[in-house]
Formats: structure tokens, C-alpha cells, sequence
């Protein structure tokens, strides 16, 4: 998967750059319109990320000009403004998904996985991690070829982690998914206990014991490998 | 009082005051001019008559001369008043009179006094008609006073009225001075000089102010994304995994900086909307009944886990309106979490949507304080709460800028909050 990396701010790319690369992405980086305007005219990309806020142009105007080109590469708009109008400007013009920073990076990643798997419909379609198969146009879910039931939210929040394998989810990051936008309402979290022990439960029953660990006073892991 | 009624007021005082005085003075100068020239007249008679004695004429017969009395009897010398029957009119009439003793002729004689009258009637009649006429002009006068008072406070006042209308009508918010024209006198034209300037220089420090906001807005958003990006990669290494101290630490950090974050964009949100920075090109019609049931079943796991009961009904028509999407739907979202966060667990929430407006009651432990407090910035129940409390300001706000009115109602009885939006 080949991504292009449009941002201004150093400090902020650099990271980016890591958990994307870490992620397993092949990411290309432009810091300036100009740079970012010359790579989208010359390659090819599975996935542009355009933060909008450029020191010498607009991040909307790149995302004109993949949609003029008739690009294949999904769009996923990084906004540092307010998003508000931007957003609807930026899903109007094409973009496939904003992000309003600061964004968690574990949420990127979701994003970005979603993204892609929307938009390719080439190839193969399944997620498999350890002992876990995913259909995810089927919204199907197997542990060792049996089947799992599980509810939206619980599915969603399966998607989430295999997202980020590996990765510390902090409550926070899990909350804003499972509610979609900032909750400030959810000064406790126990909506995701909940969830996450539910989840956690039915993969239990079929034997993927010990996938999620909880990482205390912090948030939830998913284990690459069996702890124990 | 306006202050054309209280120099009127003054004006008449002093006109009044002096008129008065002046009919005094002018009643008394007349009657001491007319008496004078009566004593005159009278006294030019007893020179006549005492001519005509001395050159052996007889004097007339009282009873056929006008106004001639003679007497053997001593009488009172010099002028006197007197009130004599008018044979013809009936009546008294007041006369002057004055009396001298008449030399005898020859010794044989008997000395004689006599009294010459003069009737005071014209006299009087002539100050009647003085004292009118004065009368008629003081009349004239205060009418004149009055009219002119009323031309005055239609015309020459006009540039301060106006001044007054823009004053109250100023709205800082248009980012517009206030432009007062140059008045012809020179009191309005200064003061309009130094609202011009005042208003101006109101302009100029509330656009900086507002600048510094967005800028200061925009500019924090950057590093604080750095902040959270960097953490979150600091909380991936695997020796933090294993310490869990210095990962709760880390996670205080991480949330801070997300709380910081979420502050900061409720503030500039609300900054925006003071600054009316959502054109109206935004503006497009917005399906409230599908956000809403969009938002409900966001907030469904949340809802879930605190027990709370949430029922909603749509009344048809929903309503048509014309926002901006994104506010409506923060709108939507501020007063369900309001609700949410403001409850207790088994409790609930009911929601009504109409054409007319949107109803959103909460059980929840009754406030302390005025409620009129609730919609102000910062205002926490529990100020422990991680929450920045602009919720329901944010969401007045969005009420003001489409002219929707919010109220805010609380039953004792059931403990039920009650917030509900009135759409024009």
C-alpha cells in the first residue's frame, strides 16, 4: 500500500510517517503544496492523506485536482481548522474522510483500513489475524472457521483493534470510535467496559482467549501473540 | 423631563416674573400720570375760579355747574378722594376732588370754600385698556414661546435623535464604526465627533481581539496534535506496557492534552458563532428528525451503560429548516449530552421533535442557582468534571444565530430538567 503524506508540520509528519510505516504502508511525504501538487500529478497512490493548512496553498485544491485527474487514490482530509465547513467542503469535493486534529492515531489507522478496503475491490477481502478470520463485506467474523455472532458495536469495535494490531488503544481513542465524535459527555467510560467485555467474552467461548489485554488505567491492547 | 420642557420651563418663570412686575410698574406709572394730570386740571380750575372772584365775577351756580360744590362750612384743604352718585348711571362713581377757600371779596363777605371734582371714570377705562392690551401680548408671547420650543425640538434637535437611534441600534458584532454625520451646531457635531472616534477605536480593539482568538485558535491546534500523536507513539514502546505506573502517567498526559484540545475547539466554535463566521451560502436545508435519530443511536452504548431510558418521537411535519449542517448537528449533539451527562443512572430522557420546536426533558438531581446561569460559559454542576462546560452555551449560541429561543424549565415534582428550543 503505497500512501502520500501531505503535511506542513515536521514533528507532526515525522510521527505520522513512523505508525504508518509501522503499520506496514509504504508513505511518501510532501511538506509544501507545491511538492504535494508535482507527486499526486506524477504517481500513483492507494491513499492521499492532504492536511488543508499548507504555508503556500490549499490542501482542498489537491484534492480538486486528484478528483480532475480522475484518480483512483482515496482521499482522507486532515484538518487543523475548526472543521465545521470545511468538512462538508472537503466531503463534497471528494474526499473520502476527514480527520479534525488532533486526531488519534489509532483512529487513523481505522480510517485509513476502511478506506482502502472500500475503495479496492480487487483481491482478496478477508482480514485474518491469529486465529481470527474477517469478512468485512460480509461483516462476518470466524475463530478457527467458526462462526462468530457478534453485535454491531462489538463488530465495529473488533474491526477497530485489527486495525492496530499490537498497538495501546487508550479509552479515550476506543470511546471517540464506539460514539463517533468527541464525547465529553462520557466523563466515565463505562460504556466501554461494557462492550469490551462482551467482546471479549464471546471470543473467549470460541477459544481466542486472551487477544485483548487490558492495559491498566490506560486502555486495551490486541495481542499479536499469546502472552501466556 | 427632556430638556427642552425644563427650559421652557425656565423661560416661562422668568417672562411670567417680569411681567408681572412691568403691569405693576406700568398700572402704577399710569395712575400716578393720570391722577397727576386730574390734580392739574383741577388745579388749573381753582385758579380760574378764583381769577374769576377776583375780577367781581360770580361764580357759577352749583346746581347748573358740573362738578363745583361751594360752602360756608370750613372744609378740609388739598386733594381728597371721593365717591359721588352718577344721577344718570346709578352708581358710585369715584372721583377727585380738590377744595380751597375762596378771599372774600369785601370784608362784609363771609368766607367761602369750594371744591372742584373730577370724575376718575376715563382714567380708569384708559388703564382697563392698557393692563388688556399687556395681557393680550404676555398671551402672545408664551404661545410663541411654546411653538418655537416645538420647532425647536423637531429641528434643531433632529441630529441628536438620530445619534441616539444608531447609538441603540450599534451592534459591535457588524465590525462596523459607527459613522454619525457632521451636525451643523457645533455640540452635535462634536459629540457624533467622539462616538465616531470612541466606536472606531471599539472596532479596531475588538478585531484584534477576535484575530488574537483565531489565530490563537489555529495555531494551538498544531502543536497540540503533535503533543497527542507523540504520546500515543511514546505509549506504543514496550518497556511502558509493562510499567504500569509510568503508563497511567502517560495516559494523564494523553488526556489532558485531549481535553485541552476539545476545549479549545468548543471555544473557537463559539468564538465563530459570535463573530458570525457561518455564511449564510452554508446555510442549507437540514433534516433535524434524520440528525437526530443519527446522534441517538451514536450516544446508544453510552446510554446503555448508564441505564438511561431514551425515548423519542418525531411529530410530522418535522421541521423545515435552513442551517448550517454542522451546527445543527452540534446543536443536537450538546443538548443530548447535556442530557446524558446531567442524569443518573435508571434515569431517562424524552425527546420530542416537532415543526415548531424541539423538547428535551432530563430526570436528573435538581441545580442549585439561577437558571438563567446555566447557558454561561464554564458553568459546572460538579467542578470536579472534566467536561469545560460550554455544552449549553455552544448550543444557545447556535439558538441566537437562527434566531431560535431556548428556555430552560425544571419540575420539582418529577425532578425533570427541561430544555426546549423554539424554532422561530
Amino acid at each position: 500500500m503505497k500512501l502520500l503524506l501531505v503535511e506542513d508540520e515536521e514533528a507532526l509528519r515525522l510521527t505520522l510517517v513512523d505508525s504508518l510505516r509501522q503499520g506496514g504502508y509504504v508513505v511518501e511525504v510532501a511538506a509544501t503544496f507545491a511538492q504535494a501538487y508535482e507527486k499526486v500529478r506524477l504517481y500513483q497512490y492507494d491513499c492521499v492523506l492532504v492536511d488543508l493548512t499548507l504555508p503556500d496553498g490549499d490542501g482542498l485544491d489537491i484534492v480538486r485536482t486528484l478528483k480532475a485527474d480522475g484518480s483512483a487514490a482515496g482521499v482522507l482530509v486532515l484538518t487543523a481548522r475548526d472543521g465545521l465547513d470545511d468538512r462538508v467542503r472537503g466531503l463534497d469535493l471528494g474526499a473520502d474522510d476527514y480527520l479534525t486534529k488532533p486526531f488519534h492515531l489509532s483512529e487513523l489507522n481505522a480510517r485509513l483500513r476502511a478506506l482502502l478496503r472500500r475503495r479496492q475491490f480487487q483481491g482478496q477481502h478477508h482480514i485474518v489475524f491469529r486465529d481470527l478470520l474477517v469478512w468485512p463485506e460480509l461483516a462476518e467474523v470466524y475463530v478457527r472457521g467458526e462462526p462468530l455472532t457478534l453485535t454491531r458495536k462489538e463488530y465495529d469495535l473488533l474491526l477497530y483493534f485489527l486495525a492496530n494490531p499490537g498497538r495501546l488503544l487508550t479509552k479515550e481513542a476506543v470511546a471517540e470510535h464506539l460514539c463517533g465524535d468527541q464525547i465529553d459527555a462520557a466523563d466515565s467510560f463505562d460504556f466501554i467496559y461494557t462492550h469490551m467485555k462482551n467482546l471479549r467474552k464471546k471470543l473467549q467461548e470460541k477459544g481466542a482467549d486472551g487477544y485483548i489485554r487490558t492495559i491498566y488505567g490506560v486502555g486495551y491492547k490486541l495481542a499479536t501473540e499469546d502472552a501466556r | 423631563m427632556k430638556l427642552l420642557t425644563a427650559t421652557t420651563r425656565y423661560y416661562l418663570g422668568l417672562t411670567l416674573g417680569l411681567f408681572a412686575l412691568a403691569s405693576l410698574l406700568l398700572y402704577a406709572g399710569f395712575d400716578w400720570a393720570l391722577r397727576h394730570e386730574v390734580e392739574e386740571l383741577l388745579y388749573n380750575r381753582q385758579l380760574h375760579v378764583q381769577q374769576q372772584v377776583a375780577r367781581g365775577l360770580a361764580l357759577p351756580d352749583p346746581a347748573y355747574a358740573d362738578n363745583l360744590d361751594r360752602s360756608f362750612q370750613p372744609l378740609p384743604l388739598g386733594y381728597s378722594d371721593t365717591l359721588l352718585l352718577d344721577p344718570v348711571e346709578q352708581e358710585m362713581v369715584p372721583h377727585r376732588q380738590l377744595t380751597f377757600r375762596l378771599q372774600p371779596v369785601s370784608a362784609a363777605s363771609a368766607p367761602e370754600w369750594v371744591t372742584v371734582r373730577k370724575s376718575l371714570v376715563e382714567t380708569e377705562d384708559v388703564l382697563a385698556v392698557v393692563v388688556g392690551v399687556l395681557g393680550v401680548v404676555l398671551a402672545l408671547l408664551l404661545g410663541g414661546v411654546v411653538a418655537l420650543n416645538h420647532w425647536f425640538s423637531q429641528r434643531l434637535w433632529l441630529p441628536f435623535r438620530q445619534t441616539l437611534v444608531a447609538l441603540r441600534g450599534y451592534d459591535l458584532q457588524h465590525h462596523r464604526a459607527l459613522g454619525l454625520p457632521a451636525s451643523s451646531i457645533d455640540e452635535f457635531r462634536e459629540l457624533n465627533q467622539a462616538l465616531n472616534m470612541l466606536s472606531e477605536r471599539l472596532v479596531r480593539d475588538y478585531e484584534s481581539l477576535r484575530q488574537f482568538t483565531e489565530n490563537a485558535a489555529h495555531e494551538t491546534q498544531t502543536p497540540l496534535a503533535i503533543i497527542q500523536a507523540k504520546l500515543e507513539q511514546l505509549l506504543q514502546a514496550p518497556a511502558l506496557q509493562e510499567d504500569e505506573q509510568l503508563a497511567t502517567v502517560l495516559g494523564d498526559a494523553l488526556g489532558g492534552a485531549q481535553r485541552l484540545s476539545r476545549l479549545h475547539q468548543a471555544l473557537t466554535l463559539l468564538t465563530r458563532l459570535e463573530n458570525h463566521q457561518f455564511a449564510p451560502t452554508q446555510a442549507v436545508p437540514v433534516a433535524l428528525d434524520q440528525l437526530l435519530r443519527e446522534r441517538i443511536t451514536l450516544l446508544e452504548p453510552l446510554l446503555e451503560a448508564r441505564g438511561i431510558l431514551l425515548a423519542w418521537r418525531v411529530d410530522s411535519p418535522p421541521p423545515a429548516l435552513t442551517m448550517h449542517a454542522g451546527l445543527a448537528d452540534s446543536l443536537l449533539q450538546n443538548l443530548l449530552h447535556n442530557a446524558i451527562k446531567h442524569n443518573h443512572s435508571g434515569g431517562r430522557v424524552d425527546v420530542q421533535l416537532t415543526s415548531r420546536f424541539l423538547e428535551i426533558s432530563n430526570t436528573g438531581p435538581a441545580i442549585k442557582g439561577d437558571p438563567t446561569q446555566f447557558f454561561e460559559r464554564f458553568r459546572k454542576q460538579n467542578a470536579a468534571s472534566t467536561s469545560p462546560g460550554l455544552g449549553l452555551s455552544i448550543a444557545q449560541h447556535i439558538c441566537a444565530y437562527y434566531g431560535f429561543s431556548i428556555t430552560y424549565a425544571f419540575t420539582e415534582a418529577e425532578s425533570r430538567h427541561l430544555l426546549r428550543v423554539q424554532f422561530a
